[in-house]
């Protein structure tokens, strides 16, 4: 029988790996009831997932495209809902993750678990929104017969690298949502200015355009700029992307690292706080 | 750590800042960095310097005050908070009877929930699977299993949760006063499994203020008391010391301030009570001490009634001038009491309002929560939970060993 002890003071500056993965079937399970609950007693239940999307999408192509005349190399609807995609990822588990720890206060109060499963169970869940989009993707490549490039192999790491950056941000906003409430007004906001500080709807090349060279990199600290330019160039080839992404992975990394130590810092003493 | 310990506490403390300092926004983090040390909230032990052992396989009941850390000690054995000081070592798997129902989601269907429960309660998905068949069984709700939660009676709910915690099957269980919510079947069951634990050799931590459970369940108690361990040892030298903090110390309560009370006129305002004890038998003596303030100059006849309520807002009885014979004068420097020589009320909170009148207006009546708790002082109490009634009254009871011969 394991002996397990409980000491006062920081014991580590990282969570306990190991022990996460122990709880890996709270992980699914977690995951798995979000999902379940999502479209509870709604009418059109899992359309609503279609819907949202599409809706934005047709929006931002209006706006972007017929009104301020943005132009593309593939198709703007195509080049958008592709763009859209990655960051309505980001975006739902930037929200969900964020309140996340507050919304679980009741578990959080009464038993022990690891408190960083909350958080990552939502980047699990965002997936099925992320799958969606791609949907919608497909389908408008088909319809305007647009030809992935070859470059679609990097896909899956540009994927994974959103993921990351998604989680990082999330586990900072957990962590800071318990220790201050603020940071549940500052979600929104941060996910309605993120969509046009993002190149979502119109090309990065703009931005190089018409911001000087320093404001540029300033540009390039959000890490889903230099994912979803990623992300694209290899679904639709063209210009492969300008060596400044690598000014958002850095970002990501520094992202999860802090805040991976910080959560570790508020974790274990969350329960007084919530 | 020795063999054959499943719990060591050394030298445990806690602490609290109380005080503005600790509402949790950003604006007050932010003040902070700029205000000097002295200025931050005050801190607070909830415990400290607390040491004990508990060997494998033993019963320990820990009992205290409401407010002496016990909760805060159940709080760090199960690792929800850390401790500001010291450790604990603890051997085997901890399961705690405070978590039932624990992240029970209501939109979910009985079927999920117990699986959704498990997990969160530390099993595997594979060990919920092979003791699903078990927990359905055990909780009695087979027909109403692919059903959503929140169709379910509070009876069902708390059956269903009851029965996912059951199945634990920890080393170490931990069981807080769950025991007082709940129906007469619940606490059975809780006991019940409480008891079945125990017998197989595993440790159980039994928190409570109800004397007669620990009395009957635990093999040996510790007692908690401004959050530091005050005594350890036989569960009758326990309950004798604890009751001895109970019925050394009154209980006041200051209601000078009778600004937010609505009736009467307040020429004289019932300024303070105070109870002879903290905690009560149904056997003690029950004396409350009432003393009046006045608003402007005040002469005359006073009456006064004492009414104690159950926790339904039933009136349970009162106390009252109104049938003693002799008129009673203000004087500004008496204070008045009321005594009875047993309280004869069962186990439980009551609630007590103070009414008083003067010159035959109403002058005041306590809106306040003034509350009194009662311990059971039967230790069958529990067994015979669902057929206890509120007022214990006084009686002689005899015996007649030839009674049946006489006719």
């Amino acid at each position: 029988m394991s002996i397990k002890i409980i000491q006062a003071g920081n014991t580590s500056i990282f969570p306990d790996f190991k022990e996460l993965y122990r709880y890996k079937d709270l992980f699914l399970t977690l995951s798995w009831r979000d999902f379940r609950v999502r479209y509870a007693q709604t009418t059109i239940g899992f359309l609503w997932a279609l819907l949202q999307p599409i809706v934005t999408l047709l929006i931002l192509t209006l706006v972007f495209n017929k009104f301020a005349g943005v132009e593309t190399e593939v198709p703007h609807i195509v080049f958008t809902v592709c763009g859209l995609s990655m960051w309505s990822y980001f975006s739902y588990v930037m929200t969900n993750s964020g309140s996340s720890i507050i919304q679980s206060q009741d578990m959080v109060k009464k038993i022990y678990f690891p408190r960083l499963i909350i958080p990552l169970s939502k980047a699990l869940v965002g997936l099925i929104d992320f799958g969606i989009t791609i949907l919608i993707l497909i389908v408008l490549m088909i319809y305007y017969q647009v030809a992935p490039a070859k470059t679609i192999f990097f896909a899956p790491i540009f994927v994974i690298i959103g993921m990351i950056s998604a989680l990082a941000v999330g586990i900072w906003l957990s962590a800071l949502t318990v220790r201050f409430r603020d940071f549940q007004h500052v979600v929104p906001f941060m996910v309605q200015v993120g969509l046009y500080l993002t190149p979502v709807a119109y090309p990065i090349e703009l931005v190089s355009q018409h911001l000087p060279k320093w404001a540029e990199s300033i540009y390039y600290l959000n890490p889903m700029a230099g994912v979803i330019q990623g992300f694209r160039w290899s679904i639709f080839g063209g210009t492969p992307p300008s060596s400044m992404i690598f000014i958002s992975f850095a970002m990501v990394i520094l992202l999860l690292i802090s805040g991976l130590m910080y959560f570790k810092k508020v974790e274990s003493e969350m329960a007084d706080y919530v | 750590m020795d063999n054959n310990l499943a719990l060591k506490v050394s030298n445990l403390g806690k602490k609290y800042t109380i005080g503005k300092q600790k509402d949790g926004t950003f604006r007050s983090s932010l003040a902070n960095v700029f205000k000097s040390a002295a200025n931050k909230g005050e801190d607070f032990w909830a415990l400290k310097n607390v040491n004990f052992e508990v060997k494998k396989g033993e019963v320990v009941g820990i009992i205290g005050k409401n407010g002496a850390g016990k909760s805060t000690l159940l709080k760090l054995v199960s690792q929800i908070t850390k401790p500001s000081q010291g450790q604990i070592e603890i051997r085997g798997r901890v399961a705690s009877l405070l978590e039932v129902g624990t992240g029970f989601h209501p939109e979910l269907t009985g079927r999920e929930n117990i699986f959704l429960n498990g997990t969160i309660l530390g099993m595997s998905r594979k060990e919920v699977k092979l003791k699903f068949d078990e927990i359905v069984v055990f909780s009695g709700i087979e027909k109403f299993i692919d059903t959503a939660v929140k169709h379910y009676s509070s009876g069902m709910y708390v059956r269903l949760a009851f029965a996912v915690a059951a199945h634990l099957e920890p080393e170490i269980l931990i069981i807080d006063e769950v025991l007082a919510v709940g129906d007469a079947e619940f606490q059975k069951k809780c006991l019940g499994k409480m008891d079945e634990v125990a017998k197989a050799g595993r440790t159980v931590l039994f928190v409570s203020h109800n004397m007669a459970a620990v009395k009957n369940l635990c093999t040996r108690a510790i007692l908690i008391d401004k959050g530091q361990v005050t005594f350890e040892g036989s569960i009758q030298d326990a309950i004798s010391r604890y009751n001895s903090i109970a019925s050394q110390q009154k209980l006041k309560f200051d209601t000078s301030d009778y600004s937010s009370r609505k009736r009467g006129i307040k020429q004289i305002y019932v300024e303070s009570i105070e109870f002879n004890h903290i905690n009560y038998l149904p056997s003690s003596d029950f004396k409350v001490n009432i003393s009046l303030g006045k608003t402007e100059e005040f002469n005359g006849k006073i009456d006064l009634s004492v009414f104690v309520f159950d926790e339904l807002n039933n009136t349970v009885f009162q106390l009252s001038t109104y049938c003693y014979n002799e008129t009673i004068e203000y004087q500004a420097s008496n204070t008045y009491q009321f005594e009875l020589d047993k309280l004869g009320l069962s186990a439980g909170v009551y609630k007590v309002g103070v009414w008083l009148s003067g010159n035959g207006i109403e002058q005041d009546y306590t809106e306040e929560d003034i509350t009194i708790e009662v311990d059971s002082g039967n230790i069958y109490e529990i067994q015979t939970a669902n057929i206890t009634s509120i007022v214990q009254k006084d009686f002689i009871f005899s015996i007649d060993k030839n009674g049946k011969n006489k006719d």
